[in-house]
């Protein structure tokens, strides 16, 4: 029998098929080489300047890095950048659990609850932060009104500016934005699938309820609680900047301790006009990206329970 | 299959003459632009000038006697289209038109600290060519204005006006209080004490009425300024703070611990307006914000003096962008914001003087609506005494000293910490 696999017409189809495939593909390729890949690739060329924010810039090799590493303002930001994103990351999901578990119950007006819970999501998180920055007031704050009332003294907790108090006011902040919302709704979906079967097996072993969170729930939603802690990283890393710059400003107050480097970066481009610095800060901080990246799939492997 | 192929085909040719044609209509826009503008110069406009872009950090007034762009219309039948960037983003924003060589404005109105570096690249064209046969009254700037465009080469902006930083203080308080009024020869010593004494506090300990509100961003600057510290200087281009910093932050602190001024905080309500301070420093376009609108009697002085009187004026180069296709308009548009009229209207809509002494002399500035004011001398002794300090800074690094001053104020840093922070900072940033 005649082996056609090289045969001319055949080669021709492949080619077509092939040719067919990369044309499908064109597109997104085009869009990713000119707005993303390009971007990257020219922000590691800047870094290597002293590019200013009017035009002037010249080679400077590896001087920016060098002054980076040998500025204290980049390690604290660094070490809050790290802190803050595994901290945001953590309180947003088991907040989200928590919002899709009492959603899960059969109860009257679930749909009502649901809605409540994700309406502060879809409040642009500057304007959430403005909101929250005047709640958090010293002075004339909401928060400090309210608990006045209830203690009957007079209040006057400086809820952002008090080392003690900043970062509770910035994690609770973080339980109303649009990630935290959208993590509830896929735990929400992922908890409908887990299969009743599994809760009966434990009702009938006696079985607390908290036992059949960590032995079923979490093992049956571990591959969502991976998607969401990747989306919540992300998040972390790119969205802190539209909700500390309205809190805390680009110095992050107080003491740096909010400094993040997506404010530190603003702050050297747009306001100290260095923008080859802040192209190196950058490079930082893309690779910080990539190492949440790569470590929480690392974890993933031993943690994630796949059915099939 | 063959469908398959044409119709990706035709997508992939979809996208990529979709980014042509955005690339490409950049360029018809910029074109149509160019060929409007030189069409309105060459008078073919149906109001029977030109046309030219400016841009500023703040609205026009509404009222249209008060709008000087409205007037510059009517006077020199050439169109103004104004347009507003909001100050928080404006010096970046303008770098980037710079950078880019953009031409859609054709006027920048550019900070104290952005008109060397403009001139620099060539962003900004030189106006002595231009000047030389104008009726722009260039040779009686006030002193601090003519001294910060000395080194440039050539006359590249033009200030549109003179602010100062003053004192505001509600007289209501002080008759209350039993305190006799600042006036312009108050010392910091008397300002420390009154502050004390102006200040109301709770049956719990808690300050109900603050003698007086805590710096902010601009004059905290004055303080340190008057507490001897040079702040800038011109021939470095440096921040140069130190022994008068570590005084002026040990004493916001001191009064902060004893209830007399706020602490730094997120609020971002005017405690001076609201009645709750009895005391503040501030611009001077605040007499127009206020005006008549405060429900008490309020009154303005010079900033008090330390070791030395001080406060810094604030202003803004009206500049004509060196790649703008409409450089004759724009700067007969700048002429007439310049001379006598322009300054008049932007004087009374602003309440900020004239930087040009002749037309500052004739008081367009005294806000009719601020009627408890009598003490209109605090403004030009303020203009006297001011300089062009921190605001030649670039802004991250005036940013971040004060909010290392906070941290002292708050006690989380030493005075000494937070000035050796602030400078250290200061030199790593500035000459890069």
């Amino acid at each position: 029998m005649a082996n056609n696999k090289g045969s001319k017409p055949a080669k021709d189809k492949r080619i077509k098929n092939n040719l067919t495939a990369y044309a499908f593909c064109a597109p997104w390729f085009i869009g990713f080489i000119c707005f993303t890949l390009f971007p990257i690739g020219f922000m590691f060329v800047v870094s290597l300047t002293d590019r200013k924010l009017n035009g002037l810039s010249k080679f400077v090799g590896l001087l920016n890095y060098k002054n980076m590493f040998s500025s204290p303002t980049f390690w604290n930001s660094l070490k809050v950048t790290i802190m803050f994103t595994i901290i945001m990351m953590v309180v947003t999901t088991i907040w989200a659990v928590i919002l899709a578990m009492l959603l899960n119950h059969k109860q009257r007006f679930n749909g009502i609850f649901q809605f409540c819970y994700f309406l502060p999501s879809v409040i642009p998180t500057v304007a959430l932060a403005y909101a929250f920055r005047t709640i958090f007031g010293k002075e004339a704050g909401l928060l400090n009104a309210v608990i006045s009332i209830f203690t009957g003294k007079n209040t006057s907790i400086n809820w952002l500016y008090d080392t003690r108090t900043v970062y509770f006011a910035v994690f609770f902040i973080t339980l109303f934005i649009y990630n935290t919302g959208q993590m509830m709704l896929t735990f929400r979906s992922g908890l409908n699938d887990v299969p009743r079967e599994l809760y009966e097996a434990c009702d009938l072993d006696g079985a607390s309820a908290l036992r059949k969170f960590f032995s079923v729930t979490l093992p049956m939603i571990s591959p969502i609680v991976l998607f969401n802690a990747v989306m919540g990283c992300v998040s972390a890393l790119n969205g802190s900047f539209a909700l500390l710059y309205p809190l805390t400003g680009e110095s992050g107050d107080p003491n740096g301790m909010t400094q993040v480097l997506s404010l530190l970066i603003y702050k050297e481009a747009f306001s100290n006009m260095k923008v080859g610095y802040a192209s190196a800060l950058s490079v930082i901080l893309f690779i910080v990206a990539c190492v949440f990246g790569i470590g929480i799939f690392a974890v993933s492997k031993k943690t994630v329970y796949y059915e099939n | 299959m063959k469908k398959k192929q044409i119709f990706a085909v035709m997508l992939a040719a979809t996208m990529v003459g979709g980014m042509l044609a955005g690339c490409g209509s950049g360029g018809d826009t910029s074109k149509s632009t160019s060929e409007g503008s030189s069409a309105a110069s060459s008078g073919e406009d149906s109001s029977g000038g030109g046309k030219v872009t400016l841009a500023v950090w703040n609205e026009p007034p509404q009222d249209d006697a008060l709008n000087m762009y409205k007037k510059c219309e009517e006077a020199t039948g050439i169109k103004v289209d104004v347009t507003v960037i909001p100050e928080s983003d404006y010096s970046s924003k303008l770098n980037q038109m710079v950078s880019t060589k953009d031409s859609s404005i054709d006027i920048y109105v550019i900070w104290e600290n952005d008109i060397a570096n403009f001139a620099q690249v060539g962003g900004i064209l030189s106006m002595d060519d231009y000047l030389k046969d104008s009726s722009i009254k260039t040779d009686e700037f006030i002193d601090a204005v003519g001294k910060l465009s000395e080194g440039l080469g050539g006359t590249y902006g033009l200030p549109w006006c003179a602010a100062t930083e003053i004192l505001y203080y509600n007289q209501d308080m002080f008759d209350a209080a039993g305190i006799e009024y600042p006036d312009n020869n108050w010392s910091y010593d008397d300002y420390k004490a009154a502050a004390e004494k102006l200040t109301q506090k709770g049956d719990d300990g808690s300050t109900t009425v603050y003698g007086s509100t805590l710096p902010n961003t601009q004059t905290w600057w004055a303080g340190i300024g008057a507490a001897g510290d040079q702040v800038y200087d011109p021939s470095t281009g440096e921040m140069v703070i130190g022994d008068g910093a570590e005084s002026f932050v040990t004493d916001m602190a001191t009064m902060v611990e004893n209830g007399n001024i706020p602490a730094p905080s997120s609020d971002t309500a005017d405690l001076f307006a609201a009645g709750k301070a009895a005391m503040s420093w501030q611009g001077s376009w605040s007499i127009g914000t206020y005006g008549g609108d405060l429900d008490f009697n309020w009154e303005i002085a010079t900033l008090p003096t330390d070791e030395i009187k001080y406060n810094t004026l604030h202003t803004g180069f009206y500049s004509i962008n060196a790649n703008s296709k409409n450089q004759d308009d724009a700067f007969k548009v700048i002429e007439y914001l310049m001379g006598e009229e322009g300054q008049e209207i932007n004087s009374k809509a602003s309440g900020n003087p004239s930087a040009i002494k002749s037309i500052a002399e004739k008081g367009a500035w005294k806000v009719e609506s601020a009627t408890t004011i009598e003490n209109w001398d605090a403004m030009t002794d303020s203009l006297q005494a001011g300089v062009f300090g921190y605001t030649c800074l670039p802004s991250g690094v005036t940013n971040n000293a004060i909010s290392e001053f906070n941290n002292a104020v708050l006690g989380q840093k030493t005075p000494k910490e937070a000035v050796d922070a602030a400078s250290q900072y200061a030199k790593e940033t500035i000459g890069y």
